[in-house]
């Protein structure tokens, strides 16, 4: 006879289904309640089998500017899981949702209040609280967590209008990215992990020259009047999330060419907070000293400018953080595999599976430089805190889990 | 638009730089054969993905909304700067521009046409009518 004992026990949602199987050998499922009700007038035994869908599907927070195309953070993510993410199939051909075999990401947008015209005639930008429902926001967010299906609504950019809902099936990996994952004090509390892409505003003023520049309606002027008017919104509404950020990725124009204003070589800061359960920072050489490693001479030669890194300590708006840096860009793959070889807790599971994952989007912008390198770390250790996660639940079925 | 790629050859690329990048050459090699990159036509142009009518059409309409909500944009902020209005309107335009640039990426870059699953199941569709270059 098996006697598991119960210890804190989950208040049954609607995930759950109850049966009453006619086998008389129960084995026991990490996700199944059994309960042995023992009749004193028969000597049959009844027995009750309640199923709870127990809900492991971890969420991620990413916070960045400008769409949900964030194609190339999301794509390298993803990867890292394995399998690519593609749109849903056969669905609205505007959706902005990606779903791999292990990973879902939505976009934001999705939760707007306001179509294009009618923020327009309420004159707020899509960067305002005003124009999002943050309370539905929570609501799917939140039931996805617990392993319930939702029909998300869907934003479409091209047309400005809110079209009709999509299904969206609770993932094991579950990535929400936009404007705000991180403003709602309630979805904070559901995400597992947040990340937020700084991006300084030199360089995004150079990104968005090499995006806008050839298109026809585009000049230098109207480049720059777009990110100035937006600016105050973005200030007010956006910046002021990434102290809730567990990773914040800084994007910075390099400090190794003087008065370099093309954007094109990048000093890239992955700035990790202490104390984030189940995430260990990446470090260099010595975990919580401070160190500055120019890994080109004798045995690594470097084209210019070089590469220049950097690790530390600091404090980030109250927080203890530890700050990895990179100014400069590998154009070789044995820069890439050398550094690689000196990162210490990056949490591959072989030597040079950063150097892969790298490679696999060669042609993606970032590829030689600290975000694409960043962006990938960030996908491993997002990687490792889901199987610490699933490890932990499964160890203790009935416990509750981090609200 | 034919290609000169084979999967089975280690040498897809007639017009690749020469011996002088070697160690670059030697290592797309490589990364072709992992099937980690796409092969490109003879000329080295990637393959445009753009497959149906749709694409062009959503492509094309993006286009013109960028111009023209740059003009509204201008018009807005010339009477007053700092309103709500003019705000909104340069949002607008990075609205626009951003779809217009997520598109040329996936055309580009990820080599698929948005509308194909959605072209597999419907196409009868006027969207979904082959783009002839």
């Amino acid at each position: 006879m098996a006697v598991s004992t119960v210890h804190t026990v989950q208040s049954l949602s609607s995930t759950c289904s109850i049966s009453n199987p006619t086998k008389s050998h129960l084995g026991f499922n990490q996700k199944q309640l059994v309960f042995f009700k023992k009749t004193t007038t028969t000597t049959r035994r009844a027995t009750t089998v309640i199923t709870c869908s127990a809900g492991d599907t971890v969420v991620i927070g990413l916070a960045a500017d400008s769409g949900c195309g964030k194609s190339t953070f999301m794509r390298r993510l993803t990867s890292v899981f394995g399998g690519a993410a593609e749109p849903p199939k056969g669905g609205n051909p505007d959706s902005n949702t990606l779903i791999s075999d292990t990973t879902t990401v939505i976009c934001l947008d999705d939760y707007h209040s306001l179509d294009r015209t009618g923020r327009k005639e309420k004159g707020v930008t899509a960067l305002d609280p005003r124009a999002n429902n943050f309370d539905l926001m929570y609501e799917q967010v939140k039931a996805i967590k617990s392993g319930v299906a939702v029909e998300k609504p869907i934003y479409n950019h091209v047309t400005g209008l809110i079209d009709p809902p999509e299904l969206i099936k609770p993932p094991k990996i579950f990535v929400i990215e936009g404007l705000h994952p991180m403003y709602d004090a309630r979805v904070r509390e559901l995400l597992d992990f947040s990340i937020y892409l700084d991006i300084s505003n030199e360089v995004k003023f150079a990104w968005k020259i090499q995006r806008d520049m050839a298109e026809r309606g585009h000049s230098l002027e109207s480049i720059k009047a777009s990110i100035e008017a937006r600016k105050p919104d973005f200030d007010a509404y956006i910046d002021p999330q990434k102290q809730y950020a567990d990773a914040v990725i800084e994007v910075l124009p390099t400090e190794l060419i003087p008065d370099d204003n093309e954007g094109k070589v990048l000093r890239v800061r992955l700035i990790m907070k202490e104390g984030v359960k189940y995430f260990n920072p990446v470090y260099l050489f010595d975990e919580g000293s401070t160190i500055s490693w120019i890994p080109c001479g004798r045995k690594l030669t470097c084209s210019y400018p070089g590469i220049k890194f950097s690790y530390g300590p600091e404090t980030y708006f109250g927080h203890e953080v530890s700050v990895l840096e990179m100014d400069g860009q590998f154009d070789r793959l044995d820069e890439l595999i050398y550094i690689e070889s000196h990162l210490s807790s990056i949490s591959t599971k072989f030597y040079g599976e950063v150097t892969q994952q790298m490679l696999k989007h060669a042609d993606f912008p970032g590829s030689n430089n600290g975000t694409g390198l960043f962006q990938t770390i960030v996908g491993l250790k997002i990687r490792d805190l889901y199987e610490q996660i699933v490890a932990s639940k499964s160890g203790a079925p009935l416990e509750a889990t981090k609200t | 638009m034919a290609s000169s790629f084979t999967p089975m050859s280690l040498n897809p690329y007639s017009s690749f730089r020469s011996a002088s990048n070697g160690e670059i050459n030697s290592t797309k090699k490589i990364m072709i054969k992992m099937n980690m990159i796409t092969p490109s036509s003879k000329d080295g142009t990637p393959l445009k993905a753009m497959k149906f009518k749709g694409t062009q059409m959503r492509e094309k309409k993006l286009t013109e909304m960028i111009e023209q909500k740059v003009v509204e944009a201008n018009q807005v902020c010339g009477e007053d700067e700092t309103s709500d209005e003019c705000k909104v309107a340069w949002d607008e335009v990075e609205e626009i521009s951003q779809a217009k640039a997520d598109l040329r990426l996936k055309l580009e870059k990820l080599h698929q046409d948005p509308l194909e699953s959605f072209c597999q199941e419907n196409p009868e569709t006027d969207e979904c009518r082959i783009y002839e270059d």
